[in-house]
């Protein structure tokens, strides 16, 4: 029996199994090191993995412990206190937060790729990192992005799934004038696109099999789109999707500079490969089956650079924050629905279902800013 | 030393200390705390001095870093872990280590890009204000302490420094197989640093040094070929004279165009005018020595060339276990470099000697506080 969230010091979203969710008035978390920032969290994000454990109860069956896990990793916050030798933010400060904490001391922490480090404490991952649908949440200085005056609580979510997209961006190397192909037209295939526009992309064309997302995307940024027949292979979508572009088909060895592909979908992944041209790059950020079958003599003979590409590291929130305030990529049109705190799972039932493309949930009852 | 935890009540920690330019003395300090649980404290062995070292001595300050208060000196070490943090799970009591002696913040951009090198809050032994190696204890976090293998010894350890500095170097340079390397100087830097070039595969490493003295040694050491170059004349322009010196250098070794990579390691102006002649089209070339901090550069042949020019300074990831290994393997002997040794209470002396330069001092160390 949940007890009304209103009457905790610290309500806090637990998810002990697939579709057991509980709202528990958890310990609010203190400073533990002179470098710590409290923050008052305002609003979270849904993202597909959020789903994933809502529905499955588990990803990679990595569970939720007895005791229960908080959920929540695309959040944005005030912050409350801030250890003695915090100089970059102060109470009252708006921030985006970036939900992994790395370990600082081995060789991916020293190598500038903390994202691959093997103690990352990341919000919401079993057993026992908790996420950010509470009250109050505690991490370190150098993971919480001062937001700035005109940008708002609910924008500042957005900042974790655009950094995704400029991870990818970057990872990609797209450079001035490039075709770049983005597969897959959720909000991070969106992301994706908008930054490949930033960094100086020629063309942007975005592939999805849903035509309302493509229509979404046509509004939102300049670019093009393109949808697959599910009829057809992945070599007759790709032929069909240079021809479409005026580049010629793959028997014509010519073909686009980069894909960033965005989906997880195995045909999604074997259309990229033939659509690349020779020496081109791809980046693999979408999540899907880990086991599928891969073009990977065709990746061979065009000396196809790929790589894969997970979370974000130094740099990438910088840049995304930037591109935000700058109004460089309009985050606050992909916002589609804000839920109270107490609605938690509703916001991720419609992420389910395919409804809106970022759900929000409201977490702090009262914003310390005006402007959303 | 067994103990994990406490320390005898009656052990001090004598120190080797720079209290202000040209004016050290021995001092008697406590036994250093750990600063977290983190860290371990290291019973020095060997320390190696480097030129540093002597320069804050003589003229107390490199830079921005300005010596305003007393610091123990010394960063080139080895030792054995005696105490060890409740956190740390590298490293044992007992363990025989090197010692990398800056840590960084590991908060900043920089330490977050993976360049931890330019970390600004950077805890670096006997750079002021922090206190060095010198004395019979240091403590350090324990994932800038390497444990070395059985067969290494204490003064090799010391040598990792250095080597440390020349896998730097050529990592800056990014050095690759079957390259030609010109290095410029032939003390403990370039000679390493021609060591590593060569155990890094390339084609022919080329040594420079107004010393012919030193240039043997390296030619015995890891160079493949040497050069001395004539004197400038009386009256005759120095870049011109450079610009010959590079001429010579591609002519007599066969260069063609120029070497691939130029490591200069003096810091001298006509040794950093001739690497810029001497780096073929589309070259490499890194500065790691120190001199003149202003010097006349040529610039437009730089631009023209379409040279890649960098700067090396200190050691980043993965230096230190390199190093190590180079050591370990034999691939470099660094025994060979070490020319005089000198007791702790020598240690004045051992600056001295430092400072002299005399022909046939290379590398000096400095045994640490016994019992």
């Amino acid at each position: 029996m949940t007890s009304p969230t209103s009457q905790m010091t610290n309500p806090s979203a637990v998810l002990y199994a697939a579709g057991d969710l509980r709202f528990e008035d958890r310990p609010a978390p203190s400073l533990q090191d002179p470098y710590d920032v409290l923050v008052k969290i305002n609003f979270v994000g849904v993202c597909g993995s959020d789903v994933h454990f809502w529905t499955h109860g588990h990803i990679n069956n990595k569970r939720p412990p007895p005791t229960g896990l908080i959920m929540g990793h695309e959040a944005s916050g005030t912050i409350l206190a801030t250890g003695s030798c915090v100089t970059r933010v102060a109470p009252g400060d708006a921030v985006a937060i970036e939900p992994g904490v790395p370990c600082r001391r081995c060789k991916s922490c020293k190598d500038g790729v903390y994202n691959l480090c093997p103690k990352m404490r990341f919000c919401a991952s079993p057993p026992d990192a908790h996420g950010a649908l509470t009250g109050v949440y505690v991490t370190a200085e150098d993971f919480v992005y001062k937001m700035p005056e005109a940008v708002g609580l609910q924008e500042a979510v957005l900042v974790e799934p655009l950094s995704v997209g400029v991870h990818a961006v970057r990872l990609a190397g797209v450079g001035p004038g490039e075709c770049v192909v983005v597969m897959g037209c959720g909000t991070i295939g969106l992301m994706c696109a908008a930054v490949a526009r930033r960094f100086g992309a020629g063309r942007v064309v975005l592939v999805d099999v849903v035509e309302g997302k493509l229509g979404f995307a046509r509004g939102w940024i300049e670019c093009e789109t393109f949808r697959p027949e599910a009829g057809r292979g992945p070599e007759e979508n790709a032929e069909r999707l240079l021809e479409q572009l005026g580049i010629e088909g793959p028997l014509g060895l010519v073909g686009v500079d980069t894909v960033i592909e965005a989906s997880g979908a195995a045909s999604s992944i074997q259309t990229a490969i033939n659509v690349l041209r020779p020496g081109g790059k791809y980046v693999q950020t979408g999540l899907g089956k880990d086991k599928i079958e891969f073009p990977i003599v065709t990746m061979s003979e065009k000396e196809l650079l790929m790589r894969g590409c997970f979370r974000y590291s130094s740099g990438d929130y910088e840049l995304a924050v930037s591109f935000i305030a700058k109004r460089l990529i309009d985050v606050k049109a992909l916002i589609t629905s804000v839920s109270p705190f107490e609605e938690t799972a509703k916001a991720w039932d419609l992420t389910k279902n395919g409804q809106g493309i970022k759900n929000l949930i409201r977490v702090a009852r009262l914003d310390t800013r005006s402007v959303l | 030393m067994a103990s994990a935890t406490t320390t005898d009540v009656a052990d001090r920690n004598p120190a080797f200390v720079l209290r202000a330019i040209r004016d050290v003395s021995f001092e008697d300090r406590p036994v250093p705390k750990l600063r977290d649980d983190y860290e371990v404290r290291v019973h020095v062995a060997q320390t190696g001095i480097c030129g540093s070292d002597v320069h804050y001595w003589q003229r107390g300050r490199i830079g921005d870093f300005i010596l305003t208060s007393p610091i123990i000196l010394g960063h080139e070490s080895s030792g054995t872990v005696v105490e060890a943090g409740s956190k740390v799970t590298n490293l044992k009591v007992g363990d025989r280590v090197a010692i990398e002696p800056g840590v960084p913040c590991r908060r900043c951009d920089y330490c977050r890009a993976g360049t931890y090198n330019l970390c600004n809050d950077t805890i670096f032994a006997a750079t002021p204000p922090w206190d060095g190696t010198l004395a019979k204890y240091y403590t350090v976090a324990s994932d800038y302490c390497y444990k070395i293998p059985d067969h290494m010894d204490m003064e090799e350890a010391a040598m990792v420094e250095p080597v440390s500095v020349a896998v730097q170097i050529c990592k800056v340079a990014d050095l690759r197989s079957n390259q030609t390397v010109v290095v410029f100087g032939a003390g403990p830097i370039g000679v390493l640093s021609q060591a590593v070039a060569r155990a890094s595969g390339a084609r022919k490493v080329i040594a420079v040094d107004i010393s012919k003295a030193r240039l043997d040694f390296a030619r015995s050491y890891a160079a493949d070929e040497t050069f001395l170059p004539p004197a400038l004349a009386q009256g005759a322009d120095p870049v011109v004279h450079s610009e010959k010196v590079a001429a010579m250098i591609k002519d007599q070794f066969g260069l063609g165009e120029g070497a691939d990579v130029v490591l200069e390691c003096t810091g001298a102006e006509p040794c950093i005018q001739a690497g810029v002649f001497v780096a073929r089209k589309g070259g490499t070339y890194v500065q790691a020595g120190m001199g003149k901090e202003n010097v006349t550069f040529p610039i437009t042949t730089a631009c023209i060339r379409a040279l890649t020019i960098k700067g090396s300074i200190r050691y980043s990831v993965g230096c230190y276990p390199t190093a190590v290994d180079l050591v370990a393997s034999g691939k470099v002997d660094v025994k060979r470099l070490i020319t005089n040794r000198f007791k702790f209470e020598e240690a004045e002396k051992a600056f001295e000697l430092v400072k002299a330069a005399q022909e046939g001092v290379f590398k000096v160390i400095i045994e640490g506080v016994q019992g």
